[in-house]
């Protein structure tokens, strides 16, 4: 008896069997990793607990801004509780897989990429585990504010249950553009090593001006925001269509489209970047 | 096809140059930022146009002295820095190129970095590396079982590592780098704060995989003790140049240091009046029945040193002590 197998089917069971082993090992490494956080267990707790009042006093915040403005440049007061909310729960998904991305600096800094590059796994895959951390402050912040933004605006007849799917998909499509300026971000401390800086400005700042509408800001800035920085695509556009029937269905794809988009070219600058990488002396 | 692939080099590289450039940013606000746009860097050559080629079962030793550009060599080699120009194959396969296939059939050591998992049980790591490299577990378990004899690893198998000492910590490691079973192994000062029984732990470890197990194996080193009971060849390395690549016996020969002689006399010895005459031989002490002279071997053959003194009076016992390594690194450390 003679196999036959065509060198192209071949090449796929292998490149699928690659893809799997990377599964595997991502969960196997996502499992050590929160085993060795659970060695310190009182820190876990409290850095969880920590995390959940701060979220709780930036919540405040919001709240105290929405009862004294109300509305902001003709966006209702639920309006802006989505935005928020949709931009707080992206933040999370991005920073539930992809937190040692944004905390890339300190590798750099200590020379700790030296090990992972000595490993036969791309850089993402030995790097991202290590982060992985369930944030239940944020989750339960978010959908806090998100519930009560959608139910009142479902009671008000505004929105229909169509708009929780919808939603949804504007979490992870945001969370994907957020995780590609992390990465694009983080890629530039192969050139400058020190990244903290340049992430006030493309993370924290981008992140916090776009929870408001972006009406609010010049032409340029939104501009900006749209393109360079999208995270405009994270809550606003989306929001645009899903609360105010604005722009058409075609922002679902469009939403998927430019998250795969800021995704590749985030990969390809990150790619470029390690044959950049300079390491630290010894 | 497969004779080409038994005949390439373990190690080969080829004018390997590596540049950093450190961009110069005044201090003050935003500087992070600023560094990304600033047009002025320092260039610092790192490494400039090294090559050499190292055989499989070879055993190199890679010296010098700190700042000399070892772990930037070193780096280059196993893939973690991309040099400037130049270019490295491992058994044919370009590190850099095709980093995570190289990344499968070598072993890297560093010293002062652990590859383990720091706060859970050393053997919690040798099963996420096993997973990592695709190591099945029989073979796994065979292996560690082999390590296990040879480094005595049971002694702190459930400890986590966070709580091994140096000396643990550094067999552990290497044991970690040999369990895909690599041809290849490179290490960056592996000996380096150990004691002395860690120390002859690791080398008679080192020794027996190159020996019995066949494995190449490049290591850098301050500690003189392992160039010379391992290696078979030295490199070493002075301002980013190669400045040699040849055998220890060699490397003496180069530097020229004095052999001291040290001559006991039966019945006490004459000296010549005019010793000036004889150079080449230089009188370091003397006591009634002993004589201690440095005679340059480059320059005069030993018997006939020994026949001159022979000249001064009749020989009971004769002692030749041959430099120090530690005294010829200095010299080539300057």
């Amino acid at each position: 008896m003679k196999m036959q197998t065509n060198p192209s089917t071949r090449i796929r069971t292998e490149r699928r069997t690659v893809i799997r082993n990377y599964i595997r090992l991502y969960l196997l490494l996502i499992r050590t990793s929160v085993r060795s956080r659970m060695q310190y267990r009182f820190n876990f707790a409290f850095g969880t607990v920590l995390a959940a009042i701060i979220q709780l006093s930036e919540f405040l915040m919001v709240a105290i801004v929405l009862a004294k403005f109300g509305a902001v440049r003709g966006w209702s007061m639920y309006e802006v509780g989505y935005l928020f909310a949709l931009m707080t729960l992206a933040k999370t998904l991005y920073r539930t897989f992809g937190n040692e991305v944004h905390n890339l600096e300190r590798y750099l800094v200590e020379g700790e990429l030296d090990q992972l590059l000595t490993k036969p796994l791309p850089v993402l895959l030995s790097l991202m585990p290590r982060g992985f951390r369930l944030m239940p402050g944020e989750l339960l912040q978010s959908g806090a504010i998100l519930t009560w933004a959608m139910g009142a605006m479902m009671r008000s007849g505004q929105i229909t249950w169509w708009a929780i799917p919808q939603t949804l998909f504007a979490v992870f499509t945001g969370g994907l553009i957020l995780f590609a300026i992390g990465m694009a971000t983080a890629a530039c401390g192969f050139w400058t090593t020190r990244i903290s800086m340049l992430q006030n400005m493309t993370e924290d700042a981008a992140q916090t001006a776009a929870r408001y509408p972006l009406t609010l800001y010049p032409g340029w800035m939104s501009g900006l925001m749209l393109t360079a920085i999208p995270v405009g695509l994270v809550s606003y556009v989306p929001a645009l269509y899903i609360l105010r029937g604005e722009l058409g269905v075609w922002v679902f794809p469009l939403l998927a489209a430019a998250s795969c988009l800021a995704v590749l070219l985030a990969l390809a600058f990150w790619r470029f970047g390690i044959s950049k990488y300079q390491s630290t002396g010894s | 096809m497969n004779t080409v692939m038994q005949s390439q080099a373990a190690i080969e590289a080829v004018g390997l140059n590596k540049q950093f450039r450190t961009p110069i940013v005044a201090e003050g606000k935003f500087a992070g930022i600023r560094s990304l746009f600033s047009r002025k860097y320092i260039v610092k050559e790192a490494v400039q146009d090294i090559g050499f080629t190292v055989e499989k079962g070879d055993f190199v030793g890679y010296i010098g002295p700190n700042g000399a550009g070892k772990s930037t060599t070193i780096k280059m080699l196993t893939g973690i820095l991309h040099p400037s120009s130049g270019k490295v194959m491992l058994s044919g396969i370009d590190p850099h190129r095709d980093r995570t296939r190289c990344a499968s059939r070598i072993g890297v050591v560093f010293g002062q970095r652990s590859q383990l998992w720091w706060d859970l049980p050393v053997k919690d790591s040798y099963d996420i590396l096993a997973h990592m490299y695709g190591v099945a577990d029989e073979d796994k378990r065979r292996r560690l079982a082999q390590f296990d004899e040879l480094l005595s690893l049971g002694e702190f198998w459930e400890t986590p590592v966070r709580k091994l000492s140096l000396g643990q910590r550094m067999r552990a490691d290497i044991a970690a780098a040999m369990l895909h079973d690599p041809d290849l192994l490179f290490l960056d000062e592996p000996t380096i704060g150990l004691d002395v029984n860690a120390k002859r732990n690791i080398r008679s470890f080192l020794k027996t995989l190159n020996e019995e197990f066949g494995k190449t194996i490049l290591l850098t080193t301050h500690d003189m003790d392992d160039i010379e009971q391992l290696c078979r060849r030295v490199m070493v390395i002075g301002g980013g140049r190669l400045t040699y690549d040849g055998t220890i016996e060699g490397l003496r020969r180069e530097i020229g240091l004095p052999t001291e002689i040290k001559v006991t006399y039966r019945d006490g010895y004459r000296l010549p009046d005019a010793m000036t005459e004889s150079s080449h031989m230089q009188i370091v002490s003397r006591s009634e029945d002993t004589l201690t002279v440095e005679v340059n071997r480059q320059e005069v053959r030993t018997m006939d040193a020994l026949r001159q003194l022979g000249h001064w009076g009749e020989i009971d016992d004769v002692e030749m002590r041959e430099p120090d390594f530690e005294e010829i690194i200095r010299r080539v450390y300057g």
